[in-house]
């Protein structure tokens, strides 16, 4: 029983030591910041509702039991003593006296004075409403908000009757680890929510209280002590990120797959290739290095199934297909006119300007067969009145209007489009077609500034128009080698008429037996 | 006859309602309006230690106490610390009348001027409270304090530091420790 008492009495006390010394630190931190903080010699605040006023004790006097007397008046009434008591600071090894008021009058001015050996030490006169040092608040709490970069702080003010709605509180908060904070200062209320903060980080906050100044006055508190609060991540969740990231793989592995499926297609719509006429002619770039005489040299035959079609400045002459002339009698009149049609010859040559009559000769049935038929047109009725046709020779002649000149041959000329065709019988009449097609000027190849159309044989009272001197005429015979077909390039006819004296043996026979028509 | 006694009785429940209501005026218990009225009072202060000239003679003034002490202040009751306090505010337009008839500085003389205009909402404030204390109890001029709870000061500038101290004293002491105005915070 008695035992049981004595542990409570010791807990007690124990708990009395407690509370003492925890107010003591509170007193003993208060003194040494008026210590530093305080020019007045007297320092005076209110803790709690009592005023304790202390002063340094002097260097020079090391005497500890010196005589000091504290006294204070109020309203005119009669000084009051208080006791004197001595603390010795730890932190910076000082010494100061002190007094607490045991009732301390607000609201009236204080007269305190303090005296040693009889001497008055220092004096003073202040209000004690104006003087109030408050402890820390309490209970701070940090709370992370659900909002991103916002914390909410409260805490509870401290244990002060009367003065709960006048004081005001300053809040300040940085970063863990970083010197550079921020103050926030708010009044009567003991929440706050801190906004604009960085996500996910560790920020410590601090709190201090201090009298609004209206009705009481006073010191600022000691800052709590930190509290650590978290703000919340960002909205951008790592695994919503990487979700992200994922699908974005997917669709460019996609893109890429169709791409490269697709990749030809889109080459050639997004990269056109430049057309070339390479495939029109084969081996003319690759082989012969774009000599176009050369690969026509090699590539005639199959080139020619090809219609290209060069359109020049001069009209097209039409292509006419003469019947068959029988070159039996006109002897005379021939070799009259072999002298003639020679003479005609080197005019033409002369004309010409190209070099291609240098090297084109009439064949020799072919001079005959000119001869001939420039007897046939000047004596156009002769013509009419005996004709024999024989097949194996077919006279083409060539008929060019200059430009400008019989405007109205050549609309005769243009009315017919049918292509050209001949047929080659070996016996029996021919019947042949005339036509005009589009031909090209044979001026270069043949070295005639003029040609001159002439009707068919078919209908032997069409009598040939008289023309004029300078005639080229084209002799296509049968050289045997079946259809000969006439195209209206230049170069055809240069080549063709090449060819002519290829005819062989056939163009040989025909010299010998060079007879005019039987007129 | 059954509408009658219907309309009978809504009157009678409307008369009862009407007779518990307390006070006819609504208790004021914003304490910023008193803090309002303070901060003119240390602002009249300022003035008069700025003031260099007509700035009221030297005159002495009969002023309440001011000082308080926690712990019997608290010991009081509410009613006699109304009492207090009416009379404290009586004698303080008391001796601000007297001490602007003085002052020939005019920032000084309208600043005592509302210092009393203050005084006299106050005043009505503590009635809207119905703290029970007796109404419109100005003293008359001549007459001398009979409690002793009021003092002499010699001067102006003391005058307006009692006006000063009374007002954040016992008055806010009284306004926030009102009933009334407990009632409506709980």
């Amino acid at each position: 029983m008695t035992k049981m008492r004595s542990d409570r009495l010791k807990i007690v006390f124990m708990l009395c030591l407690a509370f003492i010394t925890i107010g003591g630190q509170h007193f003993e931190s208060k003194v040494a910041q008026l210590l530093r903080d305080e020019t007045e010699d007297i320092k005076c605040f209110v803790e709690v509702k009592d005023l304790t006023c202390f002063w340094e004790e002097e260097e020079e006097r090391n005497n500890l039991h010196d005589q000091y007397t504290f006294t204070y008046s109020y309203e005119n009434k009669n000084k009051m003593a208080c006791v004197v008591s001595s603390l010795s600071l730890l932190a910076s090894n000082k010494t100061v006296f002190y007094c607490k008021l045991p009732k301390t009058p607000f609201f009236t001015p204080l007269d305190v004075q303090v005296f040693r050996d009889g001497r008055m030490l220092y004096s003073r006169s202040l209000n004690a409403e104006n003087f109030l040092f408050l402890d820390s608040p309490r209970n701070l709490t940090v709370m992370s908000s659900e909002k991103e970069g916002q914390l909410n702080v409260s805490w509870l003010p401290p244990l002060l009757k009367y003065i709960d709605d006048s004081m005001i509180y300053e809040v300040r908060y940085a970063v863990e680890g970083s010197n550079m904070g921020k103050v926030e200062v708010i009044k009567v209320s003991t929440m706050l929510s801190l906004l604009g903060l960085q996500p996910d980080t560790r920020y410590k906050v601090w709190v201090r209280v201090k009298p609004d100044g209206v009705a009481y006055k006073g010191y600022w508190s000691a800052w709590t002590e930190p509290v650590l609060g978290v703000t919340q991540p960002s909205d951008m969740d790592p695994l919503i990120m990487l979700l992200v990231l994922f699908i974005g793989l997917i669709l460019c592995l996609l893109s890429m797959t169709v791409i490269m499926s697709h990749h030809k297609f889109l080459l050639k719509k997004l990269w056109p290739d430049i057309p070339t006429p390479e495939h029109k002619f084969p081996g003319l770039f690759t082989i012969y290095k774009g000599d176009f005489k050369e690969w026509m040299s090699q590539n005639n035959g199959s080139m020619w199934g090809r219609s290209v079609h060069v359109y020049t400045e001069e009209l097209p002459s039409p292509l006419e297909v003469l019947s068959e002339v029988s070159l039996t009698s006109h002897g005379t009149s021939q070799r009259e006119e072999r002298q003639a049609v020679e003479e005609d010859e080197e005019k033409e040559s002369e004309r010409s300007d190209s070099g291609l009559t240098d090297r084109w000769r009439e064949p020799p049935e072919a001079y005959c067969l000119v001869e001939q038929l420039r007897a046939l047109q000047e004596n156009p009725e002769s013509l009419s009145q005996s004709l024999l046709l024989q097949s194996h020779d077919t006279y083409v002649t060539l008929n060019q209007n200059s430009q400008g000149d019989d405007e109205r041959q050549v609309d005769d000329v243009f009315e017919e489009t049918l292509p050209l065709q001949m047929l080659f019988t070996t016996a029996g009449t021919t019947s042949l077609n005339t036509s005009h097609s589009d031909l090209s000027s044979l001026q270069q190849s043949l070295g005639s500034g003029r040609l001159s159309s002439q009707s068919s044989f078919e209908y032997p009272n069409h009598t040939w128009p008289p023309k004029g001197p300078g005639y080229a005429y084209v002799a296509v015979t049968d050289s045997g080698l079946g259809r000969h077909r006439m195209y209206t390039n230049d170069y055809k006819n240069e080549i063709f008429l090449h060819k002519w004296p290829l005819s062989g043996q056939h163009t040989q026979s025909r010299s010998e037996s060079c007879m005019g028509p039987v007129w | 006859m059954q509408t009658f006694s219907g309309l009978v009785s809504v009157l009678i429940v409307f008369v009862w309602l009407g007779g518990n209501q307390v006070s006819p005026l609504r208790p004021i218990c914003d304490l910023r309006v008193l803090e309002h009225f303070i901060r003119e009072a240390q602002d009249s202060e300022v003035i008069m230690r700025g003031c260099r000239g007509g700035c009221g003679a030297m005159k002495s003034y009969f002023v309440p106490l001011t000082s308080v002490d926690f712990a019997f202040w608290e010991h009081i009751d509410v009613h006699e610390q109304a009492v207090e306090v009416q009379t404290g505010l009586s004698l303080l337009v008391q001796a601000l009348s007297t001490a602007m008839k003085a002052v020939s500085n005019s920032r000084l003389a309208s600043a005592l001027d509302n210092n009393i205009s203050n005084i006299h909402s106050l005043s009505q404030i503590l009635h809207s409270l119905d703290l029970q204390q007796a109404r419109s109890t100005v003293l008359p001029d001549d007459s001398a304090p009979a409690s002793t709870q009021s003092q002499e000061v010699s001067s102006l500038p003391e005058l307006l530091q009692v006006q000063s101290s009374f007002l954040r004293g016992k008055v806010r002491l009284l306004l926030s420790a009102a009933p009334a105005c407990q009632r409506q915070n709980s």
